[in-house]
């Protein structure tokens, strides 16, 4: 074999083919070969090594230096410089230097670094067929210990020491049971393993019989010791033929070792062992079923007492115990109680094996010490979940465990605390959900799996699980009804109570979970007939429809742009939006979260397709609307919420009067978006269509000052308060009030007012959100030399909008992650410098995210002139609340009445926007104006005992094609201006999409909407 | 295999322990096919397959080829760990037929890693 000083392993993949790889390669050998290398270095083309967009990729070994984007042209620099002189090439690292270890130690990983191997120590290390590695690694020595140097009662005071409790769901006392049956009188006595495995999800017993077989062996002979029985059974379902195979050939050279059978290890102790095939049914993993099972009759179980310590298989004494309590039982004999002690929680100890599985990266089986936070399970071991969604739960224990939801990440994983939060620990099977899972939906799930698997020997559960599966059907298919929770509960608890086993008792158990945690979703369905979620299709044509909070009609416009009516499009996009134009740039876009384009490459790019058909259609006319009602609404704030309602109010006839304290209506569109993303006169005109209607706009009037609430309350029938959250909140560290220190706010209302602020040359904006960006990258825009954004948190946790954080990346703002300011300081009151700490993230908080913790002497200065507050937003009353009769929150946002959307406490006074729900998006305002329109009117007319009113709305024929092919293509990219032009001035930073781009964008809807009848 | 006592138990442990630890005779590597449910269920038995058909190809003697349960990273599956006597064993993640009989060939037989495939290098800590 020669040997080479160093290999150079070149990515020959497709992708680094087509940015060059092979005219690197040829370059590169001639580049060696000349300077007379090429017997040292070995130049190795690979295969595609997955980083593909920054290929072509080179990776140096042994130093394992991965270089990135290598052309022909960088070769010569690259050779002289790595491997003539020794000095990696920093220009072509990844960010980056990647020096050192280019492979992570197993024990770096930490997948691997957080477990705890006892059950699954032999886990890819031994041959499972062969009993010489198995005894290699100490296997059959607790067994021999056991056998030679101990009696019964020392096993059974061994193992109850250890404080091994049972694998399989329920944690009883391993030990205790063993007692049980060592004192049952008697001279035939049963030593069963339950494999039972049934839970949907779980499957560590598998991996076990097929990776450790010799280890339950092992166990079953020392139970067998403990309580003086001479024969066993390994109840082993027949769908898991590998393990069935691995286990036959253990048990026969067990046996001509010697291991088994009789007189073994010539000790004179005798004990045979049987595997019995089990047909998969879910109720035979209950004990007393699984035994009637052996016994050759239907596996269906039998009451207790008797227990099987005193009457079991063949009404005999027998202990059964599942297959990882039987596998942890030799290591406990060998190493001693006090060493399996050793790790767990007070009252559970040792290890358990969860099989982790779900919307989390890394799907596997996981071994870890009893009381391990749930959110290190998922997020540490598990990787987190999958393509940047949310968690939302986790289900413990399969169909008669609970789900755990985000606010409990913190929660130790032992038998009691999952007790105590609803679930069981069950045999470990432990299912990730994000936020595309529905909790209804799951329960209706578990339902159905443990109504089939009912075995109907007793009324409660055969009829019940029926009984409560009807009912959460008919929630998710629509047809829920008031009354349907109560009635699950009371089934619930009849189930519970009185079923005859284990599988009846349990089966209630993820319908009261989610009732527990997810009550709401249960509501959403029944009342407002929506799946938060977007699972339950009943209640949707569309998914992205349904995530839309204003329901706009995704598919129509869609297909609109593909058969080229725009004007068709725009008419669609405004019978749900009056602000079309402005959504197409700003929205955060939740209907592409739900897109089910996503699950064959991605979501389809519906905003830029709405500011497509806004950009290129002409405006429909607009005429002005008919007064027909003699009602008079006031509305107060002109932002998105009162503009939707003032529009929605006046279509249904109403004389509508719009306040705003500020000379020109918009609110926060308008004094809060700055015109980089939202230029001035797309806002005009979407906010003059609006007025246009005959809308009576008196600007420059402060409620409460230039006006009286009390007299708007006699003038008006409704008011509709949608004041916003104005006012940015404080951050209350010392210095806070130095000049240049500045709200978010009031920094970007001063730079829409047109009044150009002076920024300073160094700002740091502190915050995460949306604001913090905007305020980041106007400074930028008004001459700031350089911008930092202070987060205290990481990116993934930033509220901020994906593309607007990469926005500001690009045009050269930094992030500071993990830091927040301690204090600002200054000199003649006008700040010099803020002085911030640094950051770790400790545990999980309510909202899923780890809590930022500061980091004793950790403090920094950032030498700036002005800092920017981004950190929240309140809302100024114009008046007294409590006086006018209106409940306020503690978070001081206007609380509504229940049952309602945007009725307040007080008669005829409606509330919507942010200052109810606390700083929202666009979109959000919008649908909170049209309810209160909607709630509105429906009183008025409730009031004068009039019909609901009816819209009338123009008739589009929507195209019915489907591409009967779909064809991964990646999502349209929207064009941009490059970043040196557009930091100096105000413009658009988003360009149009052409016609072309817009029409393939189009086509890549895989059109929901159309059902075949 | 004859009856054992707890002295043979003894005894062969010690021998294994040596030939697990690859410290006999004149072989050069030992490879792992994981094969759980898990494993087969992604492809293992077509690695396994594909490897055994490299070794013939190459006439080699000295290459011992073992399977092993799975490893609990089943989404990574096929997994094969290959030991190079006197070096760390490294694991490769997904493999499939043509990643294998290039691991073999690149690896086993001419010492380079076959970095992009790897997952880890190493073995787990059993305390």
């Amino acid at each position: 074999m020669k040997v080479f000083r160093s290999h150079i392993l070149i990515c020959g993949g497709t992708g680094c083919h087509a940015s060059g790889s092979l005219e690197a390669k040829k370059a590169l050998l001639a580049e060696l070969d000349k300077r007379g290398l090429a017997g040292e270095i070995k130049v190795v083309e690979t295969g595609c090594n997955g980083f593909c967009a920054m290929g072509p990729v080179m990776v140096v070994y042994p130093e394992g230096v991965m270089y990135m984007m290598v052309q022909a042209g960088d070769i010569p620099e690259l050779v002289e410089e790595h491997f003539v002189k020794g000095r990696v090439l920093k220009r072509l690292l990844y960010k980056e230097p990647l020096t050192g270890e280019a492979i992570p130690t197993m024990q770096e990983i930490p997948f691997f670094a957080l477990q705890d191997l006892r059950v699954l120590r032999n886990r890819g290390i031994i041959d499972p067929e062969k009993i010489e590695e198995y005894i290699a690694r100490d296997g059959y020595a607790g067994m021999a210990k056991a056998l030679t140097e101990m009696t019964p009662d020392a096993i059974i005071k061994e193992v109850m020491d250890s404080g091994l409790r049972g694998r399989g769901g329920a944690g009883f006392p391993t030990g205790l049971k063993w007692r049980f049956a060592s004192q049952s009188p008697g001279d035939i006595k049963y030593v069963l393993c339950n494999a039972d495995e049934g839970d949907p999800g779980a499957f560590m017993d598998r991996s076990v019989l097929e990776a450790d077989p010799h280890a339950v062996l092992e166990g079953m002979v020392i139970a067998a010791k403990a309580i003086g029985s001479h024969q066993g059974y390994i109840y082993c379902r027949a769908e898991y033929p590998l393990a069935i195979h691995r286990l036959n050939i253990a048990i026969d050279q067990a046996k001509e070792a010697g291991l088994l059978g009789s007189d073994i290890l010539g000790t004179g102790f005798d004990f045979d062992l049987e595997i019995y095939q089990g047909a998969g049914a879910f109720v035979c993993g209950e004990e007393t079923a699984l035994m009637t099972s052996i016994e050759g009759k239907r596996g269906m179980p039998r009451p207790r007492p008797p227990f099987p310590a005193i009457a079991g298989l063949w009404q005999r004494p027998s202990i059964l115990n599942n297959v990882e309590t039987l596998a942890n039982v030799g290591q406990i004999i060998l190493r001693g109680a006090a060493w399996y002690a050793g790790v767990g929680t007070t009252k559970s100890k040792g290890t358990k094996v969860f099989a982790l599985t779900g919307d989390v990266n890394n799907i596997g089986l996981v071994e870890v010490p009893m009381g391990t936070p749930l959110g290190t399970i998922v997020y540490d071991i598990g990787g987190g979940i999958a393509k940047g969604k949310k968690f939302k739960a986790a289900q413990l224990g399969g169909p008669s465990g609970g789900m755990i939801p985000i606010q409990h990440l913190n929660a130790p994983v032992d038998y009691e605390k999952v007790a105590e939060l609803g679930a069981i620990m069950g045999s470990g099977g432990l299912i990730v959900m994000n936020e595309d899972s529905c909790a209804v939906d799951m329960a209706r799930f578990f339902m159905d799996f443990c109504k089939d698997e009912s075995c109907g020997k007793c009324t409660p559960c055969r009829a019940g699980t029926q009984k409560m599966l009807e009912i959460l059907t008919n929630i998710c298919n629509g047809k829920g009804k008031e009354g349907d929770i109560e009635k699950l509960e009371k089934w619930a608890n009849v189930i519970k109570n009185t079923a005859l086993c284990g599988l009846g008792q349990t089966a209630p158990n993820p319908v009261l979970s989610t009732l527990r945690y997810f009550r709401d979703e249960y509501e959403a369905h029944i009342r407002e007939k929506r799946c938060p979620a977007v699972v339950c299709s009943a209640f949707f044509k569309t998914p992205c429809m349904h995530a839309c909070p204003i329901n706009m009609d995704i598919p129509s416009y869609l297909a609109l742009i593909k058969a080229d009516r725009l004007e068709d499009a725009y008419k669609v996009l405004l019978k749900t939006n009056p602000f079309p134009s402005i959504c197409g740039r700003v929205c955060n876009h939740k209907c592409e979260t739900k897109c089910r384009r996503s699950t064959v490459d991605e979501a389809v790019g519906i905003k830029h397709l709405k500011r497509y058909i806004t950009d290129n259609a002409a405006r429909p006319r607009l005429e002005k609307a008919q007064l027909t009602r003699k009602e008079k609404i006031a509305v107060i704030g002109a932002g998105p919420s009162g503009l939707t309602a003032a529009r929605d109010l006046a279509l249904r006839g109403y004389a509508v009067t719009l306040f705003d304290q500020f000379p020109e209506a918009g609110g926060m569109l308008r004094w809060g978006i700055p015109a980089y993303r939202l230029p001035r006169e797309i806002l005009d005109q979407e906010i003059s269509d609006i007025l246009a209607l005959g809308i009576e706009f008196r600007n420059n009037t402060k409620v409460g000052v230039d006006v009286a609430w009390e007299e708007l309350r006699v003038a008006y029938t409704a008011v509709y308060l949608a004041i916003g959250a104005q006012r940015s909140a404080r951050s209350g560290v010392e210095g806070d009030g130095l000049k240049g220190v500045d709200g978010a706010i009031e920094f970007l209302r001063e730079v829409n007012l047109g009044r150009k602020p002076k920024v300073g040359k160094r700002v740091a904006v502190v915050g995460g959100g949306n604001s913090a960006i905007d305020a980041a990258r106007s400074a930028l825009r008004l001459g700031a030399e350089t911008v930092t954004i202070v987060y205290r948190r990481l990116r993934e946790d930033m509220p901020a909008q994906d593309d607007e954080i990469h926005a500001a990346e690009a045009e050269g703002i930094k992030i500071e992650y993990l830091a927040a300011p301690v204090r600002f300081q200054g000199a003649d009151g006008r700040l010099q410098s803020a002085v911030c700490q640094r950051m770790a993230l400790g545990e999980f908080d309510a909202s899923g995210r780890k809590k930022p913790v500061p980091l004793i002497d950790s403090e920094f200065s950032l030498d700036v002139d002005q800092v920017i507050l981004a950190i929240g937003q309140e809302a100024i009353f114009p008046f007294d609340a409590g006086r006018a009769g209106i409940g306020v929150t503690r978070r001081k946002l206007i609380e509504v009445v229940k049952g309602s959307k945007t009725a307040t406490a007080a008669a005829m006074v409606f509330a919507g926007g942010d200052v109810v729900t606390g700083p929202d998006t666009v979109v959000g305002a919008v649908a909170a104006g049209h309810h209160a329109a909607a709630e509105i009117d429906a009183a008025i007319r409730l009031r004068n005992g009039e019909a609901p009113y009816v819209p009338v709305e123009e008739e589009i024929a929507i195209p019915m094609v489907v591409d009967e092919e779909t064809q991964e293509i990646a999502r349209v990219c929207i064009p941009e201006v490059a970043c040196l032009e557009r930091i100096k001035d105000f413009r658009e930073v988003e360009l149009g999409l052409s016609k072309e781009a817009a029409l393939a964008e189009a086509s890549r809807c895989l059109r929901c909407d159309i059902q075949i009848e | 295999m004859a009856k054992l006592t707890i002295a043979d138990l003894k005894k062969i442990k010690d021998k294994v322990h040596a030939e697990t630890a690859l410290r006999l005779g004149d072989r050069r590597a030992r490879v792992t096919v994981h094969m759980g449910t898990c494993g087969i269920a992604s492809g293992a038995r077509e690695v396994m397959g594909a490897l055994l058909g490299a070794i013939e190809e190459a006439g080699v003697s000295d290459v011992v080829v073992t399977t092993s349960g799975c490893m609990g990273l089943c989404s990574r599956e096929p997994l094969v760990t290959v030991e190079i006597i006197g070096q760390e064993p490294i694991k490769y993640e997904c493999v499939n037929p043509n990643k294998m009989r290039q691991i073999f060939k690149r690896h086993v037989l001419e010492g380079e890693v076959q970095a992009p495939f790897v997952l880890a290098r190493g073995t787990e800590i059993v305390k």
